[in-house]
Order: structure tokens, then C-alpha cells, then sequence
């Protein structure tokens, strides 16, 4: 269920402002989530995950008015937090906790009820993100814009910064890494 | 490295999943895997893959999310008036600004060989009576614990003997030589060189993909080496700029300094490498200018091996090939003959890590060329890694502890710090490292301590700047966050009381929001040329660093900051050894 930004109608505002705190809105309610599971998925943790989704969308509300219409919201949205995501990363560079204690998304408690299968599903879950955290970050990053989130290398070149070829190239070397890294998780092939 | 058969068609399978093949590339696929079972196993399994990726589940984000958001927003769009008010702490030192008056010039007449452990050389007036001379401790060869030290414990009140002393400012400029700067919109940029004193542009290189991040000058002046990173690719690409012309010696005996056929202004690329710890951005020119030594990650997965530029000929070749091995720094072997040569500090990482001399001349007056450095070394120090030696030659700060490999990089993972030594010819008439203490002298190492950190020497062979600081362990202060990775930590080789937490720059130096990128000693020893970045926004936001002269300060008096330059990408600054020290009488 997506997540609502219970925008109230401000109170003093010309229509242009009313035009882009709707503009806002729309964009929040539609991408929040996948922006938040795409950078939780980057970075393997929750409370970061957010933050770093919370940025994302106070860069976005003051930036809004460069968007034009050749401009794929999508990728410039996923670029804004692309870009927070690898700020946070570079502030927590080779950073790394020895703690089993801080929660990740994956021991985090899950309330949704089917207690069997969900646990099973979080088993499946965590060895993908094992397998995914063991990728070098760009690896990692065009591999979840392309599977994750079904993206074009077109799409993925806009985000990253990189030429269409690049991408491929890029894209090629993270599935053969990614490749290792589940078979190291147990899976078959 | 050459690509095989199959791994050209691993390409084409990895862009099929989504339909990104041209019909002739589909016709040559589908040619393929009629034949080749071992690529029908890649397709299928990379498919696998992608299934296994779309149906990773989704986690809904927290609740107040939106509230988060909106409160940010509100704060952004409310008058300053109505925003709440921020604390900060250490406000003056934000304040002030570097008044260019410096005070008492006095002659440094001491030895350029400092001691380690002994106090300053220089007959200092301002030297805080706390830090009288005590004796040197005797410190655990390296990967051992020390033993306790008279700084003070996490929780103990700090006592008069941490304030470091405060160093007498030489009569140089602190400004740098140069310094790097981006400007214009995201999709334009132009990069410069900039004269540090007049703000005169020197030359403007290609400008890369993205903002440099490190830099550093030939000992000559004529050179500058610079990083920038690659877009958000987490690629670096390494680059040489010629900036100026070689002077000619007055003494006609004196050996000129080594042309090149790059012209002024002229770049060359010098390789393209994964980003990594500061490690990887080690710039080593040798003291006569003739060479640049490097590491580069592969990013095809080969590991770290070690990089020569020699701007005389315009020849970049790789010097080891162990997967390994990281520069360290320069060393003029026989000085003082006809025949001297240069010979570098090639560092490995695994196993127990050790640093090798390597010479750079062969017997067939060659190059040395994709070797083992542990075949034939000048020199070995075992337990030393990255030994940065400072630039008078006679001190080093090294690195030990264990190291595993992480991606495409090495890091500490077991007891890593980096310590402080003698560099000077031991009794068997090699090259050692003698006197070894920590560099952090309030800090215990355990198995978890440091990863790696950022280090820089001043030009006087005695400050240091240690920053980016990586530490795994449990915080070393009671309140604070030490090693803190936001704090710069400034430091002289001289002060017996090592490296402590009291060193750090003050707490409003620097914007909060900010990320240190490069950090330079000035001359003066006691300056500061920081550069720090920004957080980017999404597309349309060109990246931003101000370029930051801190005078460092210590007890209760306040740093002194000035923005050397803001507005665009500032960045990093740099010094050449040529920038001497003219001292005058007293």
C-alpha cells in the first residue's frame, strides 16, 4: 500500500504553486515505495534506506520545475536517489559494522501473517541480498535498475552517467558476478 | 586481457533478457547457442537470475515517510525567520578569518632529519610549556598491542599535556601552488588549473567525466596528477597534465630537469581504475620528476597492481602484476653518485603485508615491466604497507595489520593502524624503518580498529593531515565519535605525545554537510588546504566543492577558516617542493 504524503492544501499559494505541491504528490505517491526498496536493496538497511529516500524526495520537491517534457520523471527521479545513495555510501566508505546486532531488512520482524512461508520467502530473500551485497556498488546498482526495476540500458545509461554500451558492457560483467555469488548462496546454476 | 568467444556472447545474452539486441546481433546469438552448450547454460542461468531478481519481495517504507518528507520541505520553504534555530558548536573558529599577517618569523635552523619521538628542532616561541620533552616510549614492534600511554584514557579528563604544541607559522604563503576547479552547467563543464596565489588560470585540461578528487605536483612544478571519478560508474580515471615548463639550473653541473614531448596543457590519461579507499588514490612522484607511480583496481576483477607514468617519453606501463600491489613512495638511491636512480616502495597486501624496493632501471637499461616485486628487491620490510615517506625523506608512516581483499580492493579487516617511523639506513647498510610508534597515540588497536584512512605529509617533513579515517572499532572517546571520519586530524611528527583526539580540527571548520575530499599542509605547517564536496541533487545539479585554508590553532583559541573558493567544483589544491621555505634571520 503505498504510502500517503498527506499533502494539505496550502494556505496561502498562487496556482502555480497549487500545480506543483500536486505535481509532488502524484510523484510521491507513485514512486515512494520503489524508491525506497530500490535504495533498500542498494544499501541493506533499513533506517539508511529511508533516509536516504527521505532526501531523495526533498531534492526532488525543490528541483521539480526542471523537470520538462523530455525528461523521463522516472529516470531523473531514480537518478536523484542514485546519486544520495553513493553520497551516503561515499560517507560510509569501507565502512563496515563486525555487529551481527543493527537490523537489517532482512532480520528485521515482518508482521505479515504465513508464518512458514514467510520465513522461507525471507530465507530465499536474504540470500539474494547476501549474494547482491557481495557485488561491487555499479554492479550492483545497474543490476537492480535492470531486474529490480525492469529498466532499458538506455534507461540505466541516463541514471548512471554512462554511454549505451557501457551499460551493456557493465551489465554483462554484474549478471556474470552475480552469477558466482548465488551459486556461492546455494543456488543450482 | 583478451575476451574469449563465449564472453563476447555472455554480452549479447545479458542485453537479449531485455530486448536489447539488434536483428543482426539476434541472427549471430541465436547462430551461437545452436552450437555452444556452455553459452545455452550462461543464457539460461543468467534468466534465472533475472527471475530470481524481479520476484525479490517489497517492503513497504515506514509509515512516516511522507511526514519526513513534508517536514523537510516545510523547513526548505519557510522564511529563515520561522526555520528553527541551529546550534553549532565551535562557531568562532567559522568566524574568523585568516588575517595573512604571520607572526614571529623565525629562522628554522634545525636538522632536516627530525626525530621521531624527540621535541620540535625549531627553536619555537610559542611552544606551550605542557609539552616539555619526555621520553621517547618504547612501542611494540608493529602488530602488537601497545602498551598504555601517558594520553589520556576514554573517559579521563583531558590534562594539559594533550594540547599539542602549537607550531611557529614559516614564512611561506599558505596558499597553494595550485588548485583544480570545475565550473559551468552539468552537461558543460570546464576543468582549470588555477594559480593558488592569484587565481590566475595555469592551463585547462580535457575536462573528465567527473570532478577530480586527488592531486598532486611533480617535484619540479611541471606535472600534475590528478584522479576524477567517472560519472556514477564507481570508476576513476587517472590523468597527468603538464602544467608548466622544467626551470633551467643556474649551475651548469646541475641536472636539468626531464623534458617531455607533451606540450603545456597537454593531458595524458593514465588509466582508468575502480574507486576505492584512499589506498588506491596514492599519486608518487619521485623526487626528480622523472616518474609517477600509481595503482590501479581492474575492473575487470585482476586485483590492485602498481602503475608507472614517465612523462620523458610519454609511456605509461604497468610495473607489477600480482594483483596485489599498491605505490607507496619514491626513494634516490646513491644520492650522492654519478649514478644514482630511483627506486620505489611497492607495497602487497596479501598474506603478512609487506613493502619491496623496487629499482627502476634493469640490466638492459630498460624498464622493469609486469614483475613480482618480491623477485630481486633492493629492500624488504615485512609488516609494512604504503610507507609515505615524508618529504625530507628521513620519516614514514606506514601501515600494518591484516588485509583481505574487498571487490576489487584491499583492505585492513585485523589490527590496522598506521604508525610512524624513522626511514633511514639501518646498521646492515639497507633502508629500515626504525623507532616505530602509532601514529594515533590515544587509540587501542584490537582485532577491529582501522580500515584505512586518507594521510598527507607537509612539505617541512614534520606535519601530517590524517582524514577519511575508517575505524571498525568501539569509539576511543567517551562522548565522541574517535576516530571521527568527518574530523581532519592534524598532527606533527615531532610532538611526543603522538596522534590524539585532541589534534582533530575544531568542529565548525568545516560545513556540516560537507564531505572532505583532499586535504594539503601548507608550508607554513601550520595551514590546512581542504577541499570539500557537496551532496549532488538528480540531473541538472553540476557537482560542488569549496576549497577551505584552515590555520590550525590549539588549546582555547579557535582555528581561523577562510573559503579560498566557492561556486562550482573547487579542488583539490597542491603544492610542489619547489615552494621553499625562505626564512629569515631573527
Amino acid at each position: 500500500m503505498p504510502v500517503s504524503l498527506a499533502w494539505g492544501a496550502p494556505t496561502v499559494s498562487s496556482r502555480t504553486d497549487d500545480a506543483h505541491e500536486r505535481a509532488f504528490a502524484m510523484l510521491f505517491e507513485e514512486f515512494s515505495a520503489p524508491i525506497y526498496n530500490y535504495v533498500l536493496r542498494m544499501v541493506a538497511d533499513p533506517d539508511r534506506a529511508a533516509d536516504i529516500t527521505q532526501d531523495t524526495f526533498i531534492k526532488a520537491y525543490r528541483k521539480l520545475d526542471t523537470v520538462t517534457e523530455a525528461t523521463s520523471t522516472r529516470s531523473w527521479l531514480y537518478r536523484i536517489a542514485t546519486n544520495t545513495a553513493i553520497d551516503d555510501m561515499r560517507r560510509r566508505r569501507n565502512v563496515t559494522t563486525m555487529s551481527d546486532d543493527s537490523p537489517t531488512f532482512a532480520n528485521r520482524a515482518d508482521h505479515r501473517p504465513g508464518p512458514e512461508a514467510q520465513v522461507m520467502a525471507a530465507t530465499l530473500d536474504e540470500r539474494v541480498q547476501r549474494a547482491l551485497q557481495s557485488l561491487r556498488p555499479n554492479h550492483r546498482q545497474c543490476l537492480l535498475l535492470s531486474d529490480l526495476e525492469d529498466m532499458s540500458a538506455q534507461q540505466i545509461g541516463e541514471i548512471m552517467g554512462l554511454s549505451y554500451g557501457a551499460v551493456r558492457t557493465l551489465l554483462c560483467r554484474a549478471r556474470g558476478e552475480m552469477r558466482r555469488a548465488l551459486a556461492a548462496e546455494g543456488f543450482a546454476r | 586481457m583478451t575476451m574469449d568467444r563465449h564472453e563476447a556472447f555472455e554480452e549479447l545474452i545479458s542485453a537479449s533478457l531485455h530486448g536489447d539486441l539488434s536483428a543482426d546481433e539476434r541472427r549471430r546469438l541465436d547462430a551461437h547457442l545452436d552450437g555452444c552448450d556452455r553459452c545455452r547454460a550462461t543464457l539460461a542461468a543468467f534468466a534465472d537470475q533475472r527471475r530470481i531478481m524481479a520476484g525479490l519481495r517489497h517492503y513497504a517504507p515506514p509509515r512516516d515517510l511522507g511526514a519526513r518528507v513534508r517536514a523537510g520541505v516545510d523547513y526548505d520553504t519557510a522564511p529563515w525567520w520561522r526555520r528553527p534555530i541551529a546550534i553549532f558548536t565551535g562557531v568562532g573558529g567559522g568566524l574568523a578569518v585568516v588575517t595573512g599577517v604571520l607572526l614571529a618569523l623565525v629562522m628554522l635552523n634545525g636538522t632536516d632529519e627530525p626525530q621521531v619521538g624527540a621535541n620540535s628542532p625549531s627553536p619555537s616561541v610559542s611552544q606551550a610549556p605542557a609539552a616539555s620533552p619526555t621520553p621517547l616510549p618504547t612501542y611494540p614492534q608493529p602488530g602488537e598491542l601497545p602498551d598504555p600511554t601517558p594520553t589520556p584514557a576514554p573517559g579521563e579528563t583531558p590534562g594539559p599535556v594533550a594540547t599539542p604544541p602549537e607550531a611557529t607559522p614559516l614564512p611561506a604563503s599558505p596558499e597553494p601552488d595550485v588548485y583544480m576547479a570545475m565550473e559551468g552547467p552539468f552537461d558543460d563543464q570546464a576543468l582549470s588549473v588555477v594559480e593558488g596565489s592569484t587565481d590566475d588560470v595555469v592551463t585547462e585540461p580535457e575536462t573528465p567525466a567527473g570532478p577530480p578528487v586527488a592531486a598532486e605536483l611533480s617535484s619540479d612544478g611541471q606535472w600534475l596528477a590528478f584522479v576524477s571519478e567517472e560519472g556514477l560508474s564507481g570508476m576513476n580515471q587517472l590523468h597527468a597534465t603538464r602544467v608548466a615548463e622544467g626551470e633551467t639550473p643556474e649551475d651548469p653541473e646541475a641536472t636539468p630537469p626531464p623534458d617531455s614531448p607533451v606540450a603545456v596543457g597537454e593531458s595524458v590519461l593514465l588509466g582508468q581504475t575502480m574507486a576505492g579507499s584512499p589506498f588506491l588514490e596514492r599519486l608518487a612522484w619521485s623526487g626528480d620528476g622523472r616518474y609517477l607511480a600509481f595503482t590501479l583496481a581492474d575492473i575487470e576483477g585482476g586485483g590492485t597492481d602498481v602503475w608507472i607514468f614517465e612523462p620523458g617519453t610519454e609511456q605509461v606501463w604497468q610495473l607489477t602484476d600480482v594483483g596485489d600491489a599498491y605505490a607507496a613512495s619514491w626513494v634516490t638511491v646513491d644520492a650522492d653518485e654519478a649514478d644514482a636512480f630511483q627506486a620505489l616502495w611497492v607495497s602487497t597486501a596479501d598474506g603478512e603485508v609487506t613493502s619491496y624496493l623496487v629499482a627502476l632501471r634493469d640490466d638492459t637499461g630498460g624498464h622493469p615491466e609486469l614483475i613480482d616485486p618480491a623477485d630481486g628487491p633492493l629492500a624488504i620490510a615485512e609488516g609494512v604497507f604504503q610507507p609515505l615517506i615524508s618529504p625530507n625523506g628521513a620519516l614514514a608512516i606506514y601501515w600494518n595489520g591484516r588485509m583481505t581483499r574487498s571487490g576489487d580492493e584491499w583492505l585492513f579487516v585485523e589490527g590496522g593502524a598506521p604508525w610512524l617511523a624513522e626511514h633511514r639506513p639501518d646498521e646492515e647498510g639497507g633502508l629500515g624503518f626504525q623507532k616505530e610508534r602509532l601514529l594515533f597515540s590515544d587509540v587501542t588497536i584490537d582485532r577491529d580498529a582501522f580500515t584505512a584512512a586518507a594521510i598527507s605529509w607537509g612539505l617541512d617533513g614534520d606535519t601530517y593531515a590524517v582524514w577519511d579515517t575508517a575505524w571498525t572499532g568501539l569509539p576511543q572517546a567517551p562522548e565522541d565519535e574517535y576516530p571521527d571520519r568527518s574530523r581532519v586530524y592534524f598532527g606533527r611528527a615531532t610532538d611526543a605525545g603522538g596522534l590524539t583526539r585532541f589534534h582533530a580540527l575544531d568542529a565548525g571548520d568545516l560545513p556540516a554537510d560537507g564531505i572532505v575530499v583532499d586535504v594539503k599542509v601548507s608550508p607554513t605547517g601550520t595551514h590546512l588546504v581542504i577541499t570539500v564536496r557537496y551532496s549532488s541533487g538528480g540531473i541538472g545539479d553540476a557537482p560542488r566543492a569549496d576549497l577551505i585554508l584552515v590555520r590550525r590553532h590549539t588549546g582555547n583559541v579557535a582555528d581561523e577558516v577562510e573559503t579560498l573558493r566557492t561556486g562550482g567544483w573547487n579542488g583539490p589544491a597542491a603544492f610542489d617542493a619547489h615552494n621553499e621555505i625562505e626564512a629569515e634571520a631573527p
